[in-house]
């Protein structure tokens, strides 16, 4: 598997830490009901097909990417910075 | 204040073997530049003191000794020289926690392309190109500084285990090298 | 049929003409009073207990593909009870009592092998945790040794004791741990459950859950609608898929793991070795292969294939701690989907829905537990209530802060 970061270009999949789907980006707000909380940390859609999940350039570049991609072929559709994602 | 000596990570060694030659370089200075947030013009306007500018994704720039080298989004290591006074940026001295190590050779890129993940020949990494990626499993800069020629950078605490690694890939180029297929 | 070493004499002698199929194949019928939804290890297990301890016998498994297609017919099979945490520890206590009498049980020979179990240390602080852990153990009921370095050389002289990255100080030896044959197991279940009147149903996807008025009915499938009034979602793999029939999201994420198995070998390995260090474990089948496995590949994945830089991993893991297997052929490698949880222990539970139970989560220690899964989740389903040693699998944990972290990794899926 290659992904391709959008600063340092297409690179092996070694390079890059998994963190998890793309849901611990929105983070509760404070005073959020449990719920909330016990969806963001722990449940999951976990869709088999394309999904949005999130990774870290740790060899290269050390930006968090938004990865959208197949779970069922392993195919990647998209790549973008998490920094430019919030301007 | 004790009087303390500057030493190397490598004390300055080399290697050559099979055409290619492997060096500790001494880099001068190294000065992390990471631009606060709108801190894009201010910093441009330090940097120009030294005809320089914050580089591209994956590329270096130099000019009169001084180097600039792109490590990341918003942020590079100004390396050769001292810093300039540089607003709208953090500056942090590097210059101890990195060794560089020089590759030259017609056959360098074969010995870099057993240790790093990504394609190194000339077509796809022209001289100026600057990629973090890895060597084995060491994270590390490497700069295209030549048609054969290559520096590579490591944690100064790395400095060993990368030299072993690559005198290894050297002894296996030279090696394949004298076998006819 | 009994099965028997007479029989097999017999049978041998006049040309293998009298076997007959060791389970029926017959239509779903219009309803049952339980129908489990999934025909692996665990769910076969389900339906064979529901018949056996609670004489629930009008049952349905129900099955997308063939009986033991999905992990238990591709696992590296082995069969511990060295849990540390109390929830899981009288679980897979249980579970290795199960197994010890299967064989008898079931009149079926699964090869439950009990060759023993090393684990590894490499430090005197990991030390300090496997005598927590043996004790753990032996308080449970169960057996745990401390051997010492020299204690590990005689069990494993082929190590590499002096690997200066993690040499090795000792291990904790598991002597009732082994392995089993997997398909065995599924086979084994699903004919005792078949001759206790459970229908095995193959080729028949379930494609809906029906509730109504926060009660379930029955389900949907390629065969038809089937009313029922207790449901056992038992799917590792695909939990998430089936309990979103329900209008459920799990606290689970699915990832591939790898296994490994080398060309047929004369007997090398004679116990389970787990390196834990190395991310790294081996076993010998019967038939001779090398059978191991590492971590997982560590991003969501349904594609049942794994990457290569987990295959070089493995095989570093392994040269490392053993390098006379760099002289063995890896003859096929494998990559399973695995339900993982945010602390990676298991759920065996109720659901909101009234008569919908389900039994899910089982990271990548799923094999061994097949037995007193199915124990409990009949039980559960028979009764209405938990059974004693899965009562902390419970569904809503990660709301209420229960964890059962064994690995003390906190709550993420892939890090377990």
């Amino acid at each position: 598997m290659r992904l391709t970061c959008p600063l340092c270009g297409e690179r092996d999949r070694r390079e890059f830490y998994y963190y998890g789907a793309e849901d611990y980006l929105h983070r509760p707000s404070e005073g959020a009901p449990l719920s909330e909380w016990d969806s963001y940390l722990h449940l999951r859609d976990n869709v088999a097909g394309v999904v949005r999940d999130l990774w870290y350039h740790e060899a290269g570049c050390a930006q968090w990417l938004v990865v959208t991609r197949n779970t069922v072929t392993h195919e990647i559709s998209g790549v973008e910075l998490v920094a430019e994602r919030a301007k | 204040m004790p009087d303390l000596i500057a030493k190397s990570a490598l004390e300055g060694r080399s290697l050559a073997l099979g055409g290619v030659t492997l060096a500790e370089v001494d880099p001068g200075p190294i000065t992390s530049i990471a631009l606060y947030p709108g801190g894009t013009k201010t910093a441009a306007k330090g940097l120009r003191t030294l005809g320089l500018a914050m580089p591209g994704p994956n590329s270096f720039i130099e000019k009169k000794g001084a180097r600039i080298v792109w490590t990341g989004r918003e942020q590079a290591f100004l390396i050769g020289v001292a810093p300039p006074a540089i607003e709208g940026a953090a500056l942090t001295d590097q210059s101890d926690g990195w060794a560089v190590l020089a590759l030259s050779g017609v056959a360098a890129v074969e010995v870099l392309a057993r240790l790093v993940p990504v394609d190194l020949r000339l077509a796809a990494c022209p001289v100026g190109t600057a990629l973090r990626t890895q060597v084995n499993h060491m994270n590390a800069v490497i700069l295209r500084t030549g048609d054969y020629g290559f520096e590579i950078l490591v944690f100064r605490s790395m400095a060993r285990t990368a030299w072993h690694e690559i005198e290894n890939a050297m002894h296996m180029v030279q090696a394949r090298a004298g076998t006819k297929i | 049929m009994r099965y028997s070493g007479l029989k097999v004499i017999t049978e041998g002698l006049f040309g293998n003409r009298g076997w007959t199929p060791a389970w029926r194949d017959p239509a779903p019928k219009a309803e049952y009073d339980v129908v489990i939804i999934g025909g692996g290890g665990h769910g076969l297990a389900t339906a064979y207990y529901l018949a056996k301890n609670h004489g629930i016998t009008n049952v349905a498994v129900l099955e997308k593909g063939y009986l033991g297609s999905g992990n238990i017919g591709r696992n590296t099979t082995i069969v511990r009870a060295n849990y540390f945490l109390p929830g899981n520890s009288e679980f897979y206590s249980h579970s290795l009592k199960l197994w010890e009498g299967l064989e008898a049980e079931l009149n079926y020979n699964v090869m439950h092998s009990q060759r023993g179990l090393i684990n590894l240390f490499h430090s005197d602080g990991q030390r300090d945790a496997f005598v927590r852990r043996g004790n753990a153990m032996i308080n449970q009921g169960d057996d745990a040794i401390l051997l010492d370095r020299e204690g590990v050389r005689e069990h494993l002289p082929y190590l590499d004791f002096d690997n200066t990255r993690f040499p090795i100080y000792g291990g904790l030896l598991h002597p009732r741990g082994g392995t089993a044959r997997h398909d065995a197991v599924a086979w084994g279940y699903a004919r005792g459950a078949d001759r206790r009147g459970v229908d095995l149903i193959q080729n028949c996807e379930v494609t809906g859950i029906d509730i109504e008025g926060g009660v379930v009915r029955g389900v949907q499938t390629t065969r038809g609608a089937i009313r029922a009034r207790r449901v056992g979602i038992v799917v590792a793999g695909r939990s998430s898929q089936v309990a979103a029939m329900a209008g459920m999201r799990l606290p689970i994420e699915s990832h591939v793991l790898q296994a490994f198995v080398t060309e047929g070998l004369k007997p090398v390995i004679n116990h389970v070795v787990s390196f834990g260090m190395g991310h790294f474990y081996i076993s010998q089948s019967d038939k001779g292969g090398l059978v191991f496995g590492g971590d997982l590949d560590f991003y969501a994945s349904y594609a049942a294939r794994g990457n290569l830089p987990m295959v070089e991993h493995v095989m570093e893991a392994g040269m490392t701690l053993m390098p006379m297997i760099g002289r063995a052929k890896v003859l096929r490698s494998w990559g399973g989907i695995m339900d993982m949880t945010p602390d990676g222990s298991p759920i065996i539970d109720r659901t909101h829905v009234e008569g919908l139970f389900i039994d899910c989560g089982w990271n990548y220690g799923g094999f061994k537990a097949v037995p007193a899964s199915g124990w409990c989740m009949a039980h559960l389903m028979a009764t209405g209530e938990p059974h004693e040693v899965a009562r902390k699998f419970r569904l809503d944990r990660f709301a209420t802060g229960h964890l059962l972290d064994e690995e003390g990794t906190g709550s993420q899926h892939n890090l377990h």
